[in-house]
């Protein structure tokens, strides 16, 4: 499969110019419009068909930073679902516990947000539009926010140390990097399911 | 996506709900996760110590419907059961009596590992040793 940056060209980047990447996009898309390929040989208008539905892949993948960053992961050989899957049927055929792939404590504060939240929004279909209620809705989803507000701030971070490191075609700094964005994106989908749920509470 | 019957069945009318006293010396507990899709898992027993036969079995689920129904069926499952009849639970086994689709296995994988960590738990609390599994390993 190509991958989708050496499709655009790209370095393996994750700071990137989506504005510059739009253009390129435009301009791919309009050399690989069907209307340009219509009294072609039949093989070469099926080439530029896969081209041009690669070409959309590519764009959306890489222009949403989250999915570029995903993206990147699997193609460092980060395979979350697969690992997990893996490392299950090594803990069977060991006999033993299986190592998590998120920390405990992480594990234990979504679980007590996720417990919180529940009571709130228990009481809230008790029936009492209790306004103390709504205000500690308001206060968790707050909260919420600024700690998705937090990752994608370490995010940020990451994304320059993996570029400083790929320039610089440093190996440890990059796993570093990976290992680091692998934790944070564990984290950051906890956080988003419960901005999620707890928005989904006050409506 | 559709459901089957049994995980809207175990989804609606989830078995086992709850919690039990986790500083309780007969308890184990177990806590786990799916990062890729935010679920949390908690599952609870309460072990026998003659017998090492599970008593009783709660859980907590936040998480999609696979998920709760996965971990509902487990707590069923295990209760009556040995640890170690217990321990032999996989996860194919939970998604073929659930019919889970492939997107979904994941949530199959979670229910094997809590019931593993919770039995876990409760071994290290009473002292007792996992039987040698370094062949088994070895072998991997």
């Amino acid at each position: 499969m190509t991958d989708y940056f050496a499709f655009f060209g790209l370095p393996r980047h994750l700071q990137l110019d989506t504005a510059a990447l739009e253009k390129q996009f435009y301009t791919l898309s309009r050399k690989l419009h069907p209307d340009r390929f219509a009294a072609k040989p039949l093989a070469e208008q099926e080439e530029a068909l896969r081209q041009s539905s690669l070409l959309n892949d590519a764009y959306r993948t890489l222009k949403e930073p989250i999915a570029r960053t995903e993206y990147l992961l699997t193609l460092e050989g980060v395979q979350l679902e697969e690992q997990s899957r893996a490392a299950t049927d090594a803990a069977r055929a060991a006999g033993t516990e299986k190592k998590q792939v998120a920390p405990p404590e992480l594990l234990e504060e979504a679980f007590e947000l996720n417990m919180q939240l529940e009571e709130m929004k228990m009481n809230k279909q008790m029936g009492d539009d209790d306004p103390q209620l709504r205000k500690d809705l308001e206060v968790a989803k707050a909260n919420f926010e600024g700690m998705l507000a937090t990752a994608q701030i370490e995010l940020e971070s990451l994304w320059s140390r993996w570029d400083a490191a790929v320039d610089a075609s440093d190996d440890t700094a990059k796993t570093k990097a990976r290992d680091g964005m692998v934790a944070l994106l564990n984290r950051r989908s906890y956080i988003r399911n419960l901005v999620r749920d707890v928005n989904a509470a006050l409506e | 996506m559709a459901y089957s019957d049994k995980v809207v069945d175990h989804y609606n009318n989830p078995r086992n709900v709850g919690t039990l006293d986790k500083s309780s010396e007969d308890v184990g507990t177990g806590l786990v996760g799916a990062p890729e899709c935010g679920d949390v898992m908690r599952l609870q027993i309460k072990v026998n110590p003659e017998t090492q036969v599970i008593e009783d079995a709660k859980f907590k689920t936040f998480g999609c419907g696979s998920a709760i129904a996965s971990s509902s069926l487990a707590t069923e499952w295990v209760k009556g059961k040995t640890i170690d009849e217990a321990l032999a639970i996989s996860n194919t086994d939970i998604v073929k009596e659930l019919a889970l689709p492939p997107v979904k296995i994941h949530c199959s994988v979670l229910a094997e590992d809590v019931i593993r960590a919770a039995i876990g738990d409760w071994k290290k609390k009473n002292g007792v040793e996992t039987e040698a599994a370094a062949p088994a390993a070895a072998a991997h």
